[in-house]
């Protein structure tokens, strides 16, 4: 696997070789243990299981959220021939090698679509009123056959663009040959735009139908903003346990992590632009079909949630990542991370479940059982996708300048 | 640069007699005004830095090609306050923001939008945003523009012919000779220990630091001309006139022809426009028939001028409403009640209400804010409305009445036939008696 004209630093480990087999054993049973016991608790709930699937969904659309961040950071970094992100990119690229999984996962919610059970998405099954003229109007795009068509669609083209790249990536690590990076960055332009819509779409289909009456363009936006956050904050904790288990300990640097919190610090900022700009606009036009929307979201217990979220995925943050010294020192931008993973989370929970149960914040084990089941399964799987494979682009042309590469 | 030259030393050129003492009053003495020395590679000039910063030197500078890193390290430069500069000035602008808007929508200029508050903060975020990124930009440039003390017109270093080479392969230590540590002598000694491969001592002419007399003269003019507009301005502001204002573009705005009720001496009556011939009808206006376009016609013996015009003078008692529909509305009755209901209820229904009761939302909103000139609607199922002629109905809509305008411009003739039908069977849902049920379902009434 080594490059023979590599330039990286002796002396670290670049694999997850020595990671003992059961910690990805461990992860899956525990997957499927929360699974099933969710799924239980939602059988028990005798509510034909929606309580079960919109935590399913929001859960979901996190995990999934991650690895999308993945694939845009991956893109990204090709399409603006960065040099400073390439001991982080393989990380990247093995995050959004993930798509199998997180298509497998996605079998629960087509399944439920498809059998026209009506539990998740209102304009689904028998009890969509059928004399609601906008339900006849979407009706040719809101089908469950269009609907599973598009979303095979979606895992197509995220599970060859992510294959494409990883794939091209691990083949440099042995031939160090320049022309593969070339064809990465004339195919990433590309990908972009065909990431763009299809993530704009899905965001559509799977969080915006829950509400077929609500339309937001920016949504997909929206959606991918909070995704490129989480995808940041979670590379960040990523790189920091693998070097508390003494691997790319020299690879990636305080400056590394000084440019990931940067990114994170600006996109923190773009989502609030973004949320704030879908809201400002409703709030002013004041429509009727469009406030319900938020309406929900600002009444009952929603209202405390909404507030968390603008401070808590906002203003805080902002200030606790303004300092320079926040991005460069360890144990402070861990902190940061971790926090808006759980902001993030929470971000995402909120754009599913008001949709589906307007009464409340009603956190529960169906909730936790959902999040360490489709958590456990997701990471496993990401560990399944490492397997042996170096966790830096060993054969990559702008390693040198990466490991060499310093803010000042 | 040097603000107290240690050493003097002779203009060049002269012999230090004579006629130089004229030149140095004019030219000023060249004075050192510091020291240049260049190094073989980036390593040498970051060690070196690091001795002349614990040498204790304070008025000295770097030069480079490339940035170097360390190098603030070395030269033991602080970390700079703009960070903080520029932190203030952005909570300040977003506190501006803030006040500027609360002062001009809630307390200089109130205005209802939609309903909304007069101060809210989702209307303003836009505008601090603004502000906060436009304070943060301009604290950011000049801050740095003023701890950089830019700009700056001239520099030592630049009279030294080694420093052209900066931008390509020269590394450079220069030091000024204002700084106390200074001496021409034990520093270039210093510079040559380190390793410089080259030393330089830069003179400067103690003249020469002013401005050419033309230019600065020049300034003058132009700023005292560039005070006129303003003074002008301020003047203006505190005096009356009677002259018509300044029309320096003119735009066509004088041309020579008669405008809309100007005056004309050609005319005896000193009209420029000019009325028609009595009796003129544009062409397709003829509207002949008083039935349809009318909806009356004049009671016989009221003077005959022509059926299907308006003529002045009539009174109420003159005209004679038709009852009936006139035959071309007779003949699609069907289409047209459809065609009444939805023009009804886009021009009517504001003011007198889908159903007619004179209850529309105009009127409730009115009500509600106890408008006191507000006049309710007329129901459309009072009696003495029930009881009027189709034709007058149709002389309702297209002249108005009391408060009501006229919806002749906004309705076509047919539409208002249509509407007149609509009306009819409004009122008649309204006032219906169990004659009107069919006969099959009348026996579940009770």
């Amino acid at each position: 696997m080594q490059a023979s004209a590599s330039s990286h630093p002796a002396g670290e480990r670049t694999t997850l070789e020595g990671l003992p087999p059961r910690v990805a054993l461990v992860l899956a049973a525990m997957g499927l243990g929360g699974l099933a016991v969710g799924f239980g608790l939602g059988l028990a709930q005798g509510d034909a299981l929606r309580s079960f699937f919109r935590s399913y969904l929001a859960n979901y659309c996190y995990f999934l959220s991650i690895s999308l961040g993945a694939l845009f950071f991956v893109t990204l970094g090709h399409a603006t021939r960065a040099g400073w992100s390439v001991t982080t990119r393989r990380l990247a690229e093995l995050v959004a090698a993930n798509v199998p999984c997180l298509a497998i996962l996605f079998l629960p919610i087509l399944v439920t679509v498809l059998s026209g059970s009506g539990s998740l998405y209102s304009w689904n099954g028998s009890s969509a009123g059928s004399e609601d003229l906008l339900r006849h109007k979407t009706a040719y795009y809101l089908n469950p056959g269009f609907f599973a068509v598009r979303a095979v669609f979606y895992f197509a083209v995220w599970g060859w663009m992510a294959r494409f790249f990883l794939l091209r990536s691990t083949e440099q690590d042995a031939s160090a040959d320049p022309a593969l990076t070339q064809r990465m960055e004339r195919f990433s332009p590309a990908a972009l735009v065909l990431f763009a819509f299809t993530v704009t779409f899905a965001s559509f289909d799977w969080l915006m139908s829950l509400e077929p009456a609500w339309f937001s363009t920016i949504f997909g936006v929206y959606y991918f903003s909070g995704a490129t956050v989480g995808f940041l904050a979670a590379i960040i904790l990523l790189a920091m346990l693998l070097q508390a288990t003494g691997r790319l300990t020299s690879s990636i640097t305080v400056e590394h992590y000084h440019d990931l919190a940067k990114l994170l610090f600006a996109l923190v900022v773009f989502w609030g632009y973004i949320a704030f700009s879908q809201y400002m606009l409703i709030w002013y036009a004041n429509i009727p079909e469009e406030t319900s929307w938020y309406l929900v979201r600002q009444s009952g217990s929603w209202k405390w949630v909404s507030v968390v979220l603008l401070f808590g995925h906002l203003l805080i943050p902002f200030f606790g990542l303004l300092p320079r010294e926040a991005k460069r020192r360890k144990a402070i931008l861990g902190f940061w991370a971790g926090w808006l993973l759980v902001a993030h989370w929470l971000d995402l929970y909120w754009l599913v479940v008001p949709s589906l149960e307007a009464a409340g914040l009603r956190l529960g084990l169906i909730d936790a059982g959902c999040l360490v089941g489709i958590g456990g399964v997701y990471f496993a799987g990401v560990l399944w996708t490492a397997g042996t494979r170096p966790l830096v682009p060993l054969g990559d042309p702008r390693l040198e300048e990466s490991l060499a590469f310093e803010n000042s | 640069m040097a603000d107290a030259p240690k050493t003097a030393a002779a203009p060049e050129g002269t012999d230090g007699q004579g006629t130089d003492r004229r030149l140095v009053a004019k030219h000023g003495r060249l004075v050192v005004a510091g020291l240049l020395a260049e190094f073989p590679s980036a390593e040498t000039l970051k060690a070196a830095a690091a001795r002349v910063r614990d040498e204790g030197f304070t008025r000295w500078d770097v030069h480079s090609p490339f940035p170097i890193h360390g190098i603030e390290q070395a030269m033991g430069i602080r970390p700079t306050p703009l960070p903080w500069l520029v932190l203030a000035a952005g909570i300040a602008g977003g506190v501006a923001a803030i006040a500027m808007q609360w002062w001009m929508n809630a307390v200089a200029y109130p205005l209802v939008i939609s309903g909304k508050p007069f101060f809210s903060l989702p209307a303003n975020i836009p505008v601090v945003f603004e502000l906060v990124v436009l304070f943060a930009a301009l604290a950011a440039f000049g801050g740095a523009m003023a701890l950089s003390r830019l700009p700056q017109f001239s520099h030592f270093v630049f009279r030294a012919s080694a420093f052209g080479r900066v931008t390509t392969d020269g590394f450079f230590i220069s030091i000024e000779a204002a700084d106390a540590k200074f001496d021409e002598s034990a520093t270039r000694e210093l510079m040559e220990s380190l390793g410089a491969r080259g030393v330089e001592i830069c003179r400067e002419s103690t003249g020469g630091r002013h401005l050419p007399k033309a230019l600065t003269w020049g300034l003058v003019v132009v700023g005292a001309l560039a005070l006129l507009p303003p003074l002008g301005i301020a003047a203006a502001r505190h005096r009356k006139s009677e002259k018509p204002r300044l029309h320096p573009i003119q735009d066509m705005d004088f041309q020579p022809k008669y405008k809309a009720q100007a005056h004309s001496a050609l005319f005896p009556d000193g009209r420029a426009m000019r009325p028609p011939v009595p009796g003129t009808i544009a062409v397709g206006n003829l509207n002949a028939d008083a039935h349809y376009y009318l909806g009356y016609r004049l009671k016989q013996g009221t003077g005959d001028r022509g059926q299907g015009t308006e003529a002045k003078g009539q009174t109420e008692d003159d005209r004679e409403y038709f009852t009936t529909f006139p035959p071309q509305v007779e003949a699609k009755m069907r289409e047209l009640m459809d065609r009444g209901q939805g023009r009804f209820n886009i021009y009517c229904a504001p003011c007198h209400g889908l159903v007619g009761e004179g209850d529309g939302m105009t009127s409730v909103r009115a009500l509600e804010r106890r408008d006191p000139e507000w006049q309710v609607p007329t129901s459309l199922h009072k009696p003495a409305v029930r009881g009027q002629p189709v034709g007058r109905l149709f002389n309702t809509i297209t002249h108005g009445l009391g408060k009501m305008p006229s919806y002749a411009a906004q309705i076509p003739v047919e539409d208002r036939w249509a509407i007149v039908l609509y009306v009819r069977a409004l009122e008649r849902s309204q006032n219906a008696g169990s004659e009107d049920v069919p006969e099959d379902i009348r026996p579940q009434l009770r």
